[in-house]
């Protein structure tokens, strides 16, 4: 019964359907990526939103007027941050911007930090001027007061932004 | 492509058997892959752990325009949800004294109360100030979902038409003081 011993060639394994299957997840998540923008990347606050369960619409990807509202994690002061989407529409909103003399504006700012309602009320009234069909988005801290978002939403009343939408987050599980 | 003639005769030359010629043995071509998987791999892991899968939803809201004449209502049919500071709920109908409420019985008294005046009930929604933002957006959320029980219901009624719906107004001293010592 002794057998000779056959060389071992080795262990071979088909590696052909993991490397399919890997390169289709690659190409998936590449092409699902979505990275941050240059306004997200200026701001340093952080925001919980709010959780509904509600069906609701995906936020829309182009005209809009975003105002976020949240407590600056290194100030700790609570401000608006208005930025527009559309690239065209940045530039009309930050010549405007620096025509009014803005505080703190320069060549390069997207996102515009107000703290007060009159400068609220002058830079939802120019996202106006330069989009008048782009749409309004509040998207507020869930911990922040209400008074905040009323603030806002009475400067978007004044300027006939009747229609708006807050950013909320889908409750899992539902 | 296993169709061609000359050049797919790869089994005969593996057989060396047939073949006159004392050809080599063919080995196959190899191309080391592990490299291409390696940085495959890496930026999989890349991709899957910076994508973010949830993408926020909206919630959206109309609000009257700034009108000189105010539209006059029937108390009757108005049902005032009022927020307390503290994030407490109270409701009251038209001139009936506030009550206290939590947000998950909300959904029941929207839809009876609908239901019972026949599409005729107006809901206002008072918040204060001080309210957390998120109550307001939960109650907001309840009111929404609450809709398809309305339609039903209405429904079951003979009516088929919705018309009125929520509202969001400022809160003025007299709400505060209603609401203030219950």
């Amino acid at each position: 019964m002794s057998k000779i011993k056959k060389k071992r060639l080795g262990f071979v394994l088909d590696m052909t359907p993991l490397v399919d299957i890997t390169f289709l997840l690659l190409t998936f998540f590449m092409f699902t990526a979505k990275f941050k923008s240059e306004s997200e990347n200026q701001q340093k606050v952080e925001i919980k939103r709010p959780k509904t369960q509600a069906d609701t619409a995906k936020l829309a990807e182009k005209d809009l007027v975003m105002v976020k509202v949240g407590v600056d994690s290194v100030l700790k002061d609570t401000a608006w941050y208005v930025s527009m989407i559309n690239e065209q529409d940045v530039v009309s909103l930050r010549r405007a911007m620096l025509d009014a003399k803005f505080p703190g504006a320069d060549d390069k700012t997207v996102s515009f930090k107000v703290v007060d309602t009159v400068w609220l009320g002058k830079i939802i009234q120019s996202c106006r001027i330069v989009n008048p069909k782009a749409s309004f988005a509040v998207d507020a801290d869930r911990r922040l007061r209400y008074e905040w978002i009323e603030r806002a939403v009475n400067e978007m009343r004044k300027n006939r932004a009747t229609t708006f939408s807050f950013v909320t987050e889908k409750k899992q599980g539902m | 492509m296993a169709g061609g003639g000359a050049l797919g005769g790869g089994k005969a030359p593996r057989r060396g058997k047939k073949g006159k010629r004392k050809s080599k043995k063919r080995l196959g071509f190899h191309l080391d892959m592990t490299p291409l998987v390696d940085i495959t791999f890496l930026l999989l892991t890349f991709f899957m752990l910076t994508t973010s899968m949830i993408t926020p939803q909206t919630m959206e809201m109309n609000v009257p325009p700034e009108l000189d004449v105010p539209i006059e209502v029937k108390q009757s049919e108005l049902l005032t949800i009022r927020v307390r500071d503290d994030g407490t709920i109270f409701y009251n109908m038209g001139m009936d004294a506030p009550e206290k409420i939590a947000l998950k019985n909300l959904r029941k008294l929207v839809v009876d109360q609908n239901v019972q005046l026949k599409n005729r009930c107006i809901v206002v929604l008072k918040s204060s100030g001080d309210a957390p933002y998120g109550m307001v957006v939960s109650i907001l959320d309840e009111l929404n979902v609450a809709e398809p029980d309305i339609l039903a219901g209405l429904k079951a009624a003979g009516i088929n038409e919705r018309k009125r719906k929520f509202t969001v107004a400022p809160m003025e001293g007299k709400d505060y003081e209603e609401i203030k010592g219950l």
